[in-house]
């Protein structure tokens, strides 16, 4: 009786600390997707007679293919670029404790807390051939002119460029910290073993932070599917149009605000909203990064069942 | 202590008279109007507020023209925070009207006849077959501008043809290479190519059909005269505004002559950051003429628009504010600008107010000559056939046709591609096209 008591007790805590999050995940993300799957039905100048169709009439807008092929070639670079580089770095960052290390740590943070929108100008400036600190760099590639870089079929090596540089430095952070957490004994036995440097990283190390690193990729891939910043700030301001409705989100974002199709942009939204779900989905039960939750959940179970 | 009063007001009125004395207890407040602006307009729009302290409450807004539609249409959610009066570009009067958004008041009937007669052509974009929606703030009629000291230098006389102003281009060419006729990377080859040789891009018949033909005669025959010119440099492929055209044709002093807007001097040609080319170099001419037609037409780069709120309360009062802006001495001649210059710097649609910045610019000696006399006779010479259409016709050039000419500097290709990009979206929009 005394023990059901104290778990009543526990539980009571629990919900107390959750709730701020539930809170935050009902209105900021349940509500807002219930009321994008509402919308979606109602008429609008593409879905004159409403219903849902919708879903039908964005996947046929002339956009959406293009979109498709720019947002998949982006990923396809993006992904890859993002978690080899990220995880070589945090792993040569590991190698030896220096008193560097600090320092090295701040370097890395330094092109992170350039956002996505400062990228875009500070890209734009280096790339600008007039502007460039660079232009002797680009000149020996004969670049001499905007319009040689300023390209639609060049776009999408620019943005992986702008995303990768934005994002890198705080992903090597993250995965440095998840280097932090292997127990010293287990690589200590491995250097007593006569482990060398880079068969600890890639036989001891790696394979320990194998779920922060899918945790990461799902984390990316979800970032990278909605890529937005990037491509309308290029269009609004460096060339007008040069990436309209470039990505999925553009589009989205295209649907509802230019053309006023809300039901569209809904659809679209939801659409998009499937396979970052899915990724989800997929960290949570198919790999062990919340094994501590569900051990403890599945403990909970058993007692209730017990009582 | 005032509103207090006139809650009590109120309150007793319903008490004593019932609903129909309220009107009056509302008819003795001061009216009060939201306006919204972009930037060359704001200090039009503060002065007014000033002068009609007491009189009407106006509170001014300055807002980024793109988002108006996005920002109305949260408007229509809530049904609350519509601007009274809004100054936008001139292909908003279409998607304000259309019947999803509803935020075009229908003015005829606001507008008195001295207004109307007052306008005479130049708010003929805003009328339809169902009425005017809007107000013209300023006409954005293309003519030639050219510079009187490199035309002299290289002997040339001002072109009254499209051949004779393609001649130029070849001379250039072959004898004075790195001088151009302009640029042709963005929508300005609209304006100032296709839409004067009245090729059918954007005509809309009615609200359920446009007419969208590339192939057409009067568009292939821009491709044709000027694609030696493209492939010779002499029209450039970058856009005017490109940071390297800039630098490199427009400071430079190269440009020997460019079809341009009636804003072109003030805009481009003059200001330091632009073009900066010096005074004594500028004048206007009429528009050269395409073989075959009677009339040298203009197109129009921009020209916007005043729309009023059909949700305002005061729409008079808000109507008010647009007329004072295109009728106004004190708008359009004195009123002082932040980068120090004086009065509005674009021909005004509405004749009384047209006739006050004529003074104005006819006397100003940064023009060899008064560059006035040709804009005011493509004024009435803008081709009537394009209109304005629900979809954004004019992000498509960004979109569409600027990447092709930058890809292929083919211009039959990029304004294929305009045509197909606008086709499409005029579809999804519930129009027919057609090529006739």
């Amino acid at each position: 009786m005394a023990k059901s008591k104290h778990y009543r007790h526990k539980n009571g805590a629990m919900y107390l600390m959750l709730a701020p999050y539930l809170l935050l995940l009902f209105f900021f993300g349940i509500l807002p997707a219930i009321m994008g799957v509402l919308e979606v039905p109602k008429p609008s100048m593409a879905n004159a007679d409403g219903g849902w169709d919708a879903f039908s009439i964005v996947v046929q807008d002339f956009r959406f293919a293009p979109a498709f092929r720019h947002v998949m070639g982006f990923m396809a670079m993006f992904v890859p670029l993002m978690i080899i580089f990220v995880i070589g770095m945090a792993l040569m960052l590991d190698i030896k404790p220096s008193p560097w290390k600090k320092w090295l740590r701040m370097a890395y943070i330094v092109p992170a807390s350039i956002s996505g929108a400062v990228a875009v100008l500070v890209w734009y400036v280096i790339l600008q051939p007039t502007l460039s600190p660079i232009k002797g760099v680009l000149k020996w590639f004969n670049i001499t002119e905007s319009s040689q870089i300023w390209q639609q079929k060049n776009l999408v090596y620019i943005l992986v460029v702008m995303a990768f540089f934005a994002a890198a430095g705080n992903w090597i952070l993250i995965q440095y910290g998840s280097l932090q957490s292997i127990s010293t004994e287990i690589l200590e036995a491995a250097r007593v073993d006569g482990c060398s440097v880079f068969q600890m990283a890639l036989r001891i190390k790696l394979p320990l932070i194998s779920k922060y690193i899918i945790y990461m990729s799902v984390l990316v891939f979800a970032g990278g599917l909605q890529i937005f910043v990037e491509p309308q700030l290029l269009n609004g301001g460096i060339y007008a149009g040069i990436a309209d409705s470039w990505s999925f989100d553009q589009l989205s974002y295209n649907l509802a605000f230019m053309q006023g199709d809300f039901g569209g942009a809904s659809a679209l939204s939801i659409l998009l909203l499937i396979p970052s779900l899915l990724g989800a989905l997929l960290v949570i039960f198919k790999t062990d990064m919340f094994e501590g939750a569900t051990g403890h959940a599945k403990k909970k179970e058993v007692e209730i069942q017990g009582h | 202590m005032k509103k207090k009063y006139s809650v009590m007001a109120v309150a007793t009125a319903v008490v004593v008279g019932g609903a129909m004395v309220v009107p009056i207890a509302a008819q003795a407040a001061t009216p009060s109007i939201t306006i919204w602006v972009d930037a060359p307009r704001l200090p039009g729009a503060k002065l007014y507020a000033k002068i009609m302290k007491g009189k009407v409450n106006v509170k001014v807004e300055l807002h980024g023209q793109a988002d108006l539609l996005a920002k109305v249409q949260l408007f229509n959610r809530v049904k609350k925070g519509w601007p009274d009066v809004v100054f936008g570009p001139p292909n908003d009067v279409a998607v304000l009207k259309n019947p999803l958004i509803a935020n075009a008041l229908k003015l005829d009937k606001l507008l008195t006849p001295a207004e109307v007669k007052g306008f005479g052509n130049g708010n003929s974009w805003c009328k339809s077959s169902s009425g005017t929606y809007c107000v013209k703030n300023d006409l954005a009629q293309t003519v030639l501008w050219y510079d009187v000291k490199l035309f002299k230098e290289f002997g040339y006389t001002v072109p009254k043809t499209m051949d004779e102003f393609a001649a130029i281009g070849e001379d250039l060419a072959a004898n004075h290479p790195g001088y151009s006729l302009g640029a042709v990377g963005d929508q300005g080859f609209y304006a100032t190519f296709l839409w004067p040789s009245q090729c059918p891009l954007n005509q809309e018949k009615s609200a359920t059909r446009v007419v969208i033909n590339t192939k057409s005669p009067k568009c292939t025959r821009v491709a044709k005269l000027l694609q030696p010119l493209v492939d010779s440099g002499v029209l450039d492929t970058r856009s005017y505004f490109d940071a390297g055209y800039i630098k490199d044709v427009g400071q430079a002093g190269k440009i020997v002559a460019n079809i341009g807007p009636s804003w072109w001097g003030e805009f481009v040609l003059r200001p330091a950051g632009t073009f900066a080319i010096p005074a004594g170099h500028i004048a206007t001419a009429p528009m050269p003429k395409w073989a075959g037609e009677k009339v040298a037409y203009s197109g129009e780069w921009g020209g916007g628009i005043y729309t009023v709120s059909p949700h305002s309360k005061y729409p008079r009062q808000a109507l008010d504010f647009a007329m004072f802006m295109v009728g106004d001495k004190r708008n359009l001649v004195t009123v002082k600008n932040p980068d120090g210059s004086f009065g509005a710097p674009t021909f005004p649609a509405y004749t009384p107010g047209n006739a006050l910045w004529k003074a104005k610019v006819s006397g100003d000696k940064y023009y060899a000559s008064n560059p006035f006399p040709a804009m005011l006779t493509q004024s009435s010479k803008i081709f009537a056939g394009e209109k304005p259409v629900r979809y954004d016709s004019n992000g498509a050039w960004g979109a569409a046709f600027a990447p092709e000419m930058t890809k292929s500097k083919d211009i039959q290709k990029a304004v294929d591609a305009y045509g197909a990009y606008v086709s499409n979206l005029a579809q999804q929009l519930g129009y027919e096209v057609s090529t006739k």
